[in-house]
């Protein structure tokens, strides 16, 4: 899984929500003290942007087909995700993932699919920004009766 | 200013006489926002979906039927009727005429490999579905399998390219028949490349840092294109260097057809292109792995897809006109002032937000027009591409 990482570099993208990132270190940090994570968890640098909403840490990173490293302009690309908690890989379900341009009020012209890969990995197929501008990704985690949404902002150039 | 000081040192030292424009200090986002609309021509890559792509004996077969008026029910209706190659592969009118009058545009076809979406509600998902539709279309050719496997019968050089090009002989019976020939106009049409433009040839010499080669590009056209990218917000749609993004858009262009009737635009397409038996989900995509049918697999109709239409490419304007997907704006100071007076009540309610009335002075719609003008090539176009020499075919 890991050798994506390689092949399909992330860079160039200004990731805001830095604070959430050192948080994230920092629950991630607390969890690994007690000794009950997956392999997987917790995610680092090749996973791509990790964002944190309560217990819930969510990495996601494009997986783009040729060497360029940023998300591409009207362009299909997917994403592979993943989920963890503080106590390592959570039962936690990534239910839906979409983007918006809240500025213009309007989404995406694709649906996403979700594929679990198994050890609270995903793939998301069928992302395309259109246009150039301000982007909003949204995922929707289920986790024990409960749905969690978190957000990131992505600027597409 | 130290650009310009350094292209007027460059200008003295070269003792040229010839007058030049000013080059305009782009800023480096802006000088980036250029380099994206290029480079130009972009690379070149077979068609997945069409096993003849980039074939010889095909791409001769192709253009031979492109300029066949035998296929149309009447023997008089040619895919080149419509789309002229003197006209950038269009008619000039503002709306087809084939066996009858249609309500759309036709659109030139030059770069017509590098789009996503094929015909003004893209109802089509690949270039060879595209080019089946005009010859089985009662209103445009009217054709069939029969008249076309008797047609390629008729002379030895299409009956052999045929052969060469699929394995067999043209055969009416033969289920594939039609679609090899659309696979073989497809494989023509995709060498048709419009050559690079003045903006092409100031875009690369911004790039490259050669001010004294940039300042050649006229001043009107550098102010025109500060516009495009800044307060204009065009490159938001118009974006690449196709100047598209290959989507779908409603600017406000009115979707009524006389007498009577709506052109539902992008939501007539989309079921279009679900319902074609040709489409890259079904068995005549010759792409194994299907990953060239992630669009059409993945798309998701909305309300507002009624009334929108293909973002066109901005390329080769000046031998396009009319422009639209109805024809209705005979030049490009129209469609600037279209863009300059735009009627907001006329966009959809929950449709995109950054159009807005632009409000140009009279200075600005020429400045405009003379960016857009500069996106076609200044040459003369090569004749229509020379067909590749085939061995052992000869004509009779
Ligand atoms: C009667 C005039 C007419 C004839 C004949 C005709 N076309 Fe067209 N063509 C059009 C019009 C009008 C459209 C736009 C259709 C739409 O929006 O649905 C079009 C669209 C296309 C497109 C899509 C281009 C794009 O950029 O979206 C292709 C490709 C094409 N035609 C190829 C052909 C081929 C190949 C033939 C001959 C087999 C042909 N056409 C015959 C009028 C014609
Ligand atoms: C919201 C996306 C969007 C923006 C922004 C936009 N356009 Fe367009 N443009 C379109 C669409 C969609 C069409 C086709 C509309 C139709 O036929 O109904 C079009 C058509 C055109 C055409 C006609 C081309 C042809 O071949 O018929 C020109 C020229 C053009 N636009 C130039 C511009 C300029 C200049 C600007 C900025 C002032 C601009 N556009 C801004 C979406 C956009």
């Amino acid at each position: 899984m890991k050798s994506y990482a390689k092949r399909y570099p992330l860079a160039g993208r200004r990731w805001r929500h830095a604070d959430s990132v050192r948080k994230a270190l920092a629950i991630l940090a607390a969890g690994l003290t007690t000794g009950a994570m997956n392999a997987a968890c917790p995610p680092d640098a090749a996973d791509g942007a990790v964002l944190t909403k309560g217990e819930l840490v969510l990495a996601y990173r494009p997986l783009l087909a040729d060497k360029s490293s940023r998300i591409p302009m009207a362009k299909h690309f997917a994403l592979e995700v993943q989920l963890c908690d503080p106590e390592g890989v959570s039962i936690a379900r990534l239910h839906k993932a979409d983007a918006t341009m809240p500025e213009h009020r309007h989404g995406m012209n694709y649906r996403t699919l979700i594929t679990p890969l198994g050890s609270g990995r995903f793939r998301i197929e069928g992302m395309m920004f259109h246009m150039a501008g301000h982007w909003q990704l949204a995922f929707e985690i289920q986790a024990g009766g409960e749905t969690t949404r978190i957000t990131h902002d992505v600027q597409i150039e | 200013m130290r650009r310009l000081g350094r292209a007027a040192l460059l200008l003295v030292l070269s003792a040229t006489t010839c007058a030049v424009a000013d080059v305009g200090d782009f800023t480096p986002a802006e000088l980036s926002r250029i380099a994206a609309h290029g480079p130009w021509p972009l690379s070149w890559t077979p068609d997945p979906g069409n096993r003849v792509s980039g074939n010889a004996a095909a791409i001769r077969l192709g253009r031979d039927l492109f300029f066949e008026p035998r296929l149309s029910a009447n023997r008089r209706v040619a895919c080149a009727s419509c789309h002229d190659p003197a006209k950038g592969f269009q008619d000039g009118r503002i709306t087809a005429r084939g066996l009858v009058t249609g309500t759309r545009n036709t659109p030139g076809l030059l770069n017509v490999r590098q789009q996503r979406w094929f015909g003004w509600d893209g109802g089509h998902d690949n270039l060879w579905s595209a080019s089946l539709r005009p010859i089985l279309d009662a209103k445009e050719m009217g054709g069939s399998a029969a008249r076309a496997a008797r047609v390629l019968r008729s002379r030895t050089a299409l009956d052999c390219h045929y052969r060469q090009a699929f394995g067999k002989p043209p055969a009416a019976g033969d289920p594939e028949l039609l679609v090899n020939i659309a696979k073989a106009i497809a494989a023509w049409q995709e060498t048709l490349i419009s050559p690079p433009s003045p903006f092409d040839e100031f875009r690369d010499a911004l790039t490259r840092g050669d001010t004294r080669a940039a300042a050649a590009y006229p001043a009107a056209a550098q102010r025109g294109l500060r516009l495009f990218l800044g307060r204009g917000q065009c490159a938001t749609c118009h974006a690449g260097p196709l100047f598209t993004n290959g989507e779908f858009g409603d600017i406000g262009i009115p979707f009524f057809i006389q007498p009577e009737g709506v052109d539902p635009g992008r939501q007539g397409g989309i079921k279009r292109l679900l319902a074609n038996f040709y489409n890259l989900l079904g068995a005549h995509n010759d792409d194994a792995t299907r990953n060239n049918a992630t669009a059409t697999r993945h798309l998701r109709p909305e309300h507002r897809n009624f009334g929108e239409f293909k973002v066109p490419s901005l390329r080769n304007l000046t031998l396009t006109a009319p422009y639209m997907h109805n024809g209705s704006l005979a030049t490009l100071r129209e469609v600037a002032r279209h863009y300059s007076e735009l009627d907001e009540d006329r966009l959809h309610a929950d449709g995109e937000r950054i159009l807005k009335p632009l409000k140009l002075s009279p200075q600005e719609v020429d400045d405009l027009v003379a960016f857009l003008e500069s996106l076609s090539p200044s040459k003369a176009l090569p004749a229509p591409h020379a067909p590749p020499t085939v061995d052992a075919c000869h004509a009779p």
